[in-house]
């Protein structure tokens, strides 16, 4: 199990250490949450909509479209260096390679959604009296959901010739759950409801999160595999 | 089954589908009687109905026959698969087009995004990206791989649709003959009508299964006839 854990940690770290160096990702998903920000307050009439009553859909719906915009390029490198071949080759278990891949996005996905969260704060003036764990907790489960089916439909698109504008088509009719559970459960966290209120869409974003993590390691093979 | 037999049974299914089809017709306009509570635009269901249950075995189909061409890579369970899914994609959208019109009438809207809807929406358009993948690959085995994989995760869309309706507070009526409180609460001409839907729809479902299974034999054999006939010159390049 620890050798499993470091082959893990291994191909998460090796994503995560590219990044730091290239920025690439971090660089185009952060522009695109500043510049979302921007869009939405200039077209958003606050005496009409308050921007507090629909928090969770700008939040999520600025999350899952920056967020396709990094995770499409999952493996476009490796696929592009030929370096997937050389991964392909090496005695890692593909499942490994997938949730070390899941945890590198994973990673990179919640520190877009810190920044979303920071940056639509500071625009839209939104207060905040729920309880912060259960906002972390929600948001957790709500990209690790997002990222684990990503992650997969990812290789689909990288390895087609239609590429990255395949990602969408494939991927948000099975995102419905994280939207729909998402939204809700951030919109009465920051209507200051109580953890009752939410306790069931924090359960189903969960569950989502955990079984479509197991069940895309498993499918994984037959999609990287030439 | 010789290829002229199969011509055969696609030709005999496809010919009693339609006339099925055209005795339900006579039936749902001039034979079963007027529901007393919806009047007269539930005569919809004797043909919503069927058309979603042949839908779910289609999609089914492609559901139980990916997994297995994924664990064994047997040619024709590939072949089974997207002849599933190009059939249920036709019954899926009668059923999400006669859907509308019912609602129209009953909930005076064409469209309401409540969960069975939205679920049902989101069917059609999962099995969309089931054959966008199959084509966007330069490997024809990669594409249906992946077209397997959409074809697995996909199906789990199913049960869901069907328990929408009592876990989510869909606005859509429940279920009238797979509810386990009141299973077959139908008047016996009612019955009799939905049942000849369902057999109207059933035939006509195995005659495009049937076909389209057949033609992707054809595909195959010229695929196979292509890559023998260009390897050779490729070689000699």
């Amino acid at each position: 199990m620890r050798a499993y854990l470091g082959l893990v940690w291994a191909v998460a770290r090796k994503d995560l250490l590219i990044e730091l160096r290239t920025r690439e990702r971090l660089t185009a998903m952060g522009a695109f949450v500043v510049l979302v920000g921007m869009l939405f307050s200039f077209s958003m009439d606050t005496a009409v909509v308050r921007p507090q009553d629909i928090a969770g859909l700008l939040i999520w719906m600025t999350l899952i479209f920056g967020g396709l915009l990094g995770m499409g390029r999952t493996f476009r490198l490796e696929e592009e260096d030929g370096a997937l071949t050389g991964i392909l080759q090496s005695p890692i278990p593909l499942d490994a390679l997938y949730a070390g891949k899941v945890l590198g996005n994973f990673v990179l996905l919640s520190v877009m959604a810190a920044l979303v969260l920071l940056v639509f704060g500071a625009f839209f003036r939104f207060t905040f009296s729920g309880n912060p764990v259960t906002l972390v907790a929600v948001m957790g489960f709500g990209v690790l959901g997002f990222v684990s089916l990503t992650t997969l439909f990812s290789a689909m698109a990288t390895r087609s010739t239609m590429g990255e504008s395949l990602l969408p088509v494939l991927v948000f009719p099975f995102l419905v759950p994280v939207l729909v559970y998402g939204t809700t459960a951030t919109n009465r966290l920051f209507a200051g409801r109580p953890f009752v209120e939410v306790s069931g869409n924090l359960r189903v974003l969960a569950a989502f999160a955990i079984g479509g993590t197991f069940v895309c390691a498993w499918l994984f093979r037959f999609v990287i595999e030439e | 089954m010789s290829q002229k037999q199969i011509r055969h049974a696609i030709g005999v299914l496809g010919a009693l589908g339609v006339a099925t089809v055209i005795l339900l017709h006579w039936m749902v306009f001039f034979w079963v009687p007027t529901e007393f509570t919806m009047g007269i635009v539930q005569r919809i269901f004797y043909i919503h109905v069927p058309a979603w249950w042949i839908a779910f075995l289609g999609f089914g189909l492609v559901g139980l026959c990916s997994a297995v061409y994924l664990w064994l890579g047997d040619e024709r369970l590939d072949r089974a698969a997207v002849a599933g899914a190009e059939a249920g994609m036709i019954f899926t959208t009668i059923g999400l087009l006669t859907g509308p019109l019912w609602g129209r009438v009953a909930w005076g809207t064409w469209w309401e995004w409540e969960p069975r809807l939205t679920l049902a929406l989101i069917l059609w358009f999962i099995y969309l990206g089931y054959f966008l993948v199959r084509r966007s690959t330069a490997n024809p085995e990669q594409g249906k791989r992946f077209a397997a994989v959409i074809g697995v995760i996909g199906v789990l869309d199913i049960p869901l649709i069907h328990v929408s309706v009592t876990w989510l507070r869909s606005l859509h009526p429940e279920a009238v003959i797979l509810n386990p409180d009141s299973p077959m609460n139908l008047d016996g001409s009612m019955g009799a009508t939905l049942s000849v839907g369902l057999l109207a729809f059933s035939l006509i479902f195995a005659s495009l299964f049937l076909a389209r299974y057949s033609i992707a034999g054809y595909e195959h054999q010229l695929d196979l006839r292509d890559a023998s006939a260009v390897t050779p010159q490729g070689a000699e390049a």
